[in-house]
C-alpha cells in the first residue's frame, strides 16, 4: 500500500515539474516562480503572461489531456484484453487516425484544418471495423479475435498510408511531423472541437475501473460477480478507441505512451489492480508527454522537434530498467 | 428452430416455489435445462435442486455436461431451453448484481493477476454487493473479513496470490465467492488439481459451510470423495441428469457399469470411502 502511495506522490512531482517546466521553458525563459504567479492569476499582464496564456499554458494542457488519455487507454486495453501487448495500436485506431491524416495532409492540403477530424474519423472507423469483426460470429468478443481483428485493419491502413505516401512523395515531408508525434502551439482550437471526445473517453474509462479489476480474476469470477465479461471488453475498446483517436487527431502518432505508460507504472507500484494503474497511468502519461515536448521544442529551439522520439527517449530507458527487475 | 421452439415453464406465473415449501429451503429449482453450443446438444434435459444446509454434488462422465449444467442455472451460460428458478425467479431474467446475490460461482482455476494480494481479491469478490463507482463501508470491510475467517485464509491475506499454493488458492477462490454473501455456493471441480491433503482441507471446508446453512453444489469427478461429502448425488450422462439421490443408493454397481463402463463399488464405512475399481475389466 505504502509502495502505491509512493509512486503515485511521485508522479504527480514529476507531473508538476514537467508542467512548470512547459510553462517556463521556450524561446523566452520565464522563472518557474512568476509562472507559478501567473497561474494563480497574481501576473503583472507582461509579455511573460501573454507568451504563457496565450501559447503554452493551451500547449501544455494539450500534453497532460494526451499523455492522460493515451495512458488510460492502454491501460484499460491491457487489463480488458488480459493481454500486455495491447494498445491503441491493435484496436485499429492508431492505423486509420494515421490514415485519415495523411490523406488529408496528401490529397488536401489547402483544408489542413480538417487533419484533425480526419484522423478522428478514420481511427474511429477502424476501431468501428475491428469490434464489428470481433463481436461477429462463434466466440464473438473473445481477446483473440479482437487482436488479430485489430492487427488486420492496422495492416489495411498502413498500407493505404503507405501508397497514398508513395504516390505522392513531394508532399510526403509535411506528413512526417504528424507521424513522429507532436503538439502545435494553435492556441485553444482543437481542444476546443475534440474535448467531447476525450470527456466521454474519460467517464467510461472511470466507470470500468471495478470490472476490470473483476475480468482480471477472469470471466467466470466476473459473471459471478455481476457483470458481464464481453460488455466490459466492448466498452473498453470503446474508452480507448474514443481517447486514442482523440489524442492521434490532436497529436499525431503516439501509440507507444499508451502502451508502455502503465506497464511502468504496474512495475513500479508492484501491483495489477486498476484502481492504481488507471489513474497513475494518467499522471504518467501527462508527465511524460508534458516532459518530452518541453524538450522536443527547447533542444534545438527555435526549431521545434517532433515529440515522439523524445519519449521513447525518456520512456524506454526507464522502461528496460524497470523490466529488468520485475519478476 | 420453430418446430423445436424452446419448453415454457409450466410453473410461470404460479406462487414462487419458496412460498410453496416453507422458509425458503428450496433456492434453486432447474428443470428440462437443455443446452446448445455453436448447434451441438451439450445438455439435452436436465434437473435441479438445491436447498439451505445441503451439499449437492455433481457427478458423471467427462463430456456428460455436468459443468454445463452448473454454468447454466449459474447464468454463465445461455440455456436454449428450459428452466432454472433462483427463490421463484426465472435466472434468464434476472439482472447480473441480482443474480450474483443469489450464488456465487467458483471456476475451477481462475487467472491470478501480479501484485494482487488475497485481501483485494476477496474485496473484489465483495464489490458484487457494492452499486457501480460506490465506496466500500465499514459493513463491507467487516464483510471482507467474515469471509476471509470463513475460507480460512486470514493468515496468509496479505500474501500476494502468485505466491499460494494451489490449495491455498482455491481456498482464496472459495473466500472471493463467500463476499458475495449469497446463500448459494457453486464450485466446479474444485479439488480436481489438489494434493490429497489439500482436497480434505477443501472438502472440510465445504462440509462446515454447510453446517452454516449455506447451499453447496460442486461438480466432482471423485465418486469417493462425493459419496462422503455430499448429502445428494445428480448423476449426469449424455447430457440428462439420470439419478439423484444419497451416494449408496445412485451409485451402485450397476450405475457404475452403465454410465462409466466399470465394473466398480462404493463402500462407506464410518465416514471413510472407498471406491473398489476393477481397473484392468470391462464390465460384464
Amino acid at each position: 500500500m505504502a509502495r502505491r502511495t509512493l509512486v503515485f506522490a511521485a508522479l504527480v512531482v514529476a507531473l508538476l515539474a514537467a508542467v512548470i517546466a512547459s510553462l517556463a521553458l521556450g524561446a523566452v525563459k520565464v522563472p518557474a516562480g512568476e509562472v507559478i504567479d501567473i497561474l494563480l492569476g497574481k501576473g503583472d499582464g507582461g509579455s511573460d503572461q501573454q507568451i504563457i496564456e496565450a501559447l503554452r499554458l493551451p500547449r501544455t494542457v494539450e500534453a497532460m489531456i494526451v499523455g492522460a488519455a493515451l495512458g488510460i487507454a492502454g491501460a484499460v486495453l491491457q487489463g480488458a484484453l488480459a493481454n500486455p501487448l495491447a494498445s491503441p495500436d491493435v484496436i485499429g485506431v492508431t492505423g486509420g487516425a494515421g490514415f485519415g491524416a495523411i490523406l488529408i495532409i496528401i490529397l488536401f492540403p489547402g483544408s489542413i484544418a480538417l487533419l484533425p477530424v480526419g484522423a478522428l474519423f478514420f481511427g474511429l472507423l477502424a476501431a468501428t471495423l475491428v469490434f464489428a469483426f470481433a463481436w461477429s460470429g462463434r466466440n464473438r468478443g473473445s481477446t483473440g479475435k479482437v487482436i488479430l481483428a485489430g492487427i488486420a485493419m492496422l495492416s489495411l491502413f498502413t498500407a493505404g498510408t503507405t501508397g497514398l505516401l508513395a504516390a505522392y512523395p513531394e508532399r510526403a515531408p509535411s506528413a512526417i511531423f504528424f507521424i513522429a508525434g507532436g503538439l502545435t502551439s494553435s492556441g485553444w482550437q482543437e481542444l476546443e472541437v475534440i474535448w467531447p471526445y476525450f470527456a466521454v473517453g474519460f467517464i467510461i474509462a472511470a466507470c470500468l475501473i471495478r470490472p476490470l479489476d473483476r475480468l482480471a480474476l477472469g470471466d467466470d469470477v466476473a459473471a459471478s460477480l455481476g457483470s458481464r465479461p464481453q460488455l466490459i471488453r466492448l466498452a473498453a475498446g470503446i474508452a480507448a478507441a474514443l481517447l486514442a483517436a482523440a489524442s492521434a487527431a490532436i497529436a499525431g502518432l503516439l501509440g507507444f505512451l499508451g502502451l508502455v505508460v502503465p506497464h511502468v507504472v504496474r512495475m513500479a507500484g508492484g501491483t495489477s489492480s486498476h484502481t492504481f494503474v488507471v489513474p497513475a497511468s494518467a499522471i504518467g502519461g501527462a508527465a511524460l508527454l508534458a516532459a518530452g515536448d518541453t524538450l522536443a521544442r527547447t533542444l534545438r529551439a527555435p526549431i521545434e522537434m517532433p515529440v515522439g522520439p523524445f519519449m521513447v527517449l525518456l520512456g524506454v530507458p526507464l522502461f528496460l530498467w524497470l523490466l529488468r527487475k520485475a519478476v | 428452430m420453430p418446430d423445436n421452439p424452446p419448453k415454457q415453464d409450466r410453473r410461470a406465473g404460479n406462487t414462487p416455489i419458496w412460498r410453496e415449501n416453507g422458509p425458503s429451503t428450496r433456492l434453486l429449482e432447474a428443470s428440462g435445462v437443455e443446452v446448445e453450443i455453436g448447434g451441438v446438444p451439450i445438455l439435452r434435459g436436465a434437473d435441479l435442486r438445491l436447498e439451505a444446509g445441503k451439499l449437492t454434488a455433481v457427478v458423471g462422465p467427462n463430456g456428460a455436461g455436468k459443468s454445463t449444467l452448473v454454468r447454466a442455472v449459474s447464468g454463465l451460460q445461455k440455456m436454449t431451453a428450459g428452466s432454472a428458478r433462483w427463490q421463484g425467479r426465472e435466472v434468464s431474467e434476472m439482472r447480473g448484481r441480482e443474480l450474483a446475490g443469489l450464488r456465487a460461482f467458483v471456476p475451477q482455476r481462475m487467472p491470478v493477476p501480479a501484485g494482487i494480494t488475497v485481501r483485494e481479491a476477496v474485496t473484489i469478490g465483495r464489490s458484487a454487493r457494492l452499486r457501480p463507482l460506490r465506496r466500500l463501508t465499514g459493513e463491507d470491510y467487516e464483510g471482507i473479513a467474515r469471509a476471509l475467517e470463513r475460507a480460512r485464509v486470514t493468515r496468509f491475506a496479505e500474501r500476494a496470490l502468485t505466491t499460494l499454493s494451489g490449495g491455498e488458492l482455491q481456498r482464496v477462490q472459495i473466500a472471493i465467492g463467500l463476499a458475495q454473501e449469497a446463500p448459494v455456493l457453486i464450485a466446479d471441480e474444485p479439488t480436481s488439481q489438489l494434493d490429497l491433503g489439500a482436497a480434505i482441507g477443501v472438502a472440510g471446508l465445504l462440509r462446515d459451510l454447510v453446517g452454516e446453512g449455506l447451499a453447496v453444489l460442486l461438480v466432482v469427478h471423485d465418486l469417493a470423495l462425493a459419496a462422503a461429502i455430499a448429502d445428494t448425488v445428480v448423476v449426469v450422462s449424455e447430457g440428462r441428469t439420470v439419478a439423484t439421490g444419497a451416494a449408496a443408493e445412485v451409485l451402485d454397481h450397476e450405475r457404475l457399469a452403465t454410465v462409466w463402463a466399470a465394473d466398480a463399488r462404493l463402500t462407506s464405512h464410518e465416514g471413510r470411502t472407498a471406491l473398489h475399481v476393477a481397473w484392468l475389466q470391462q464390465p460384464r
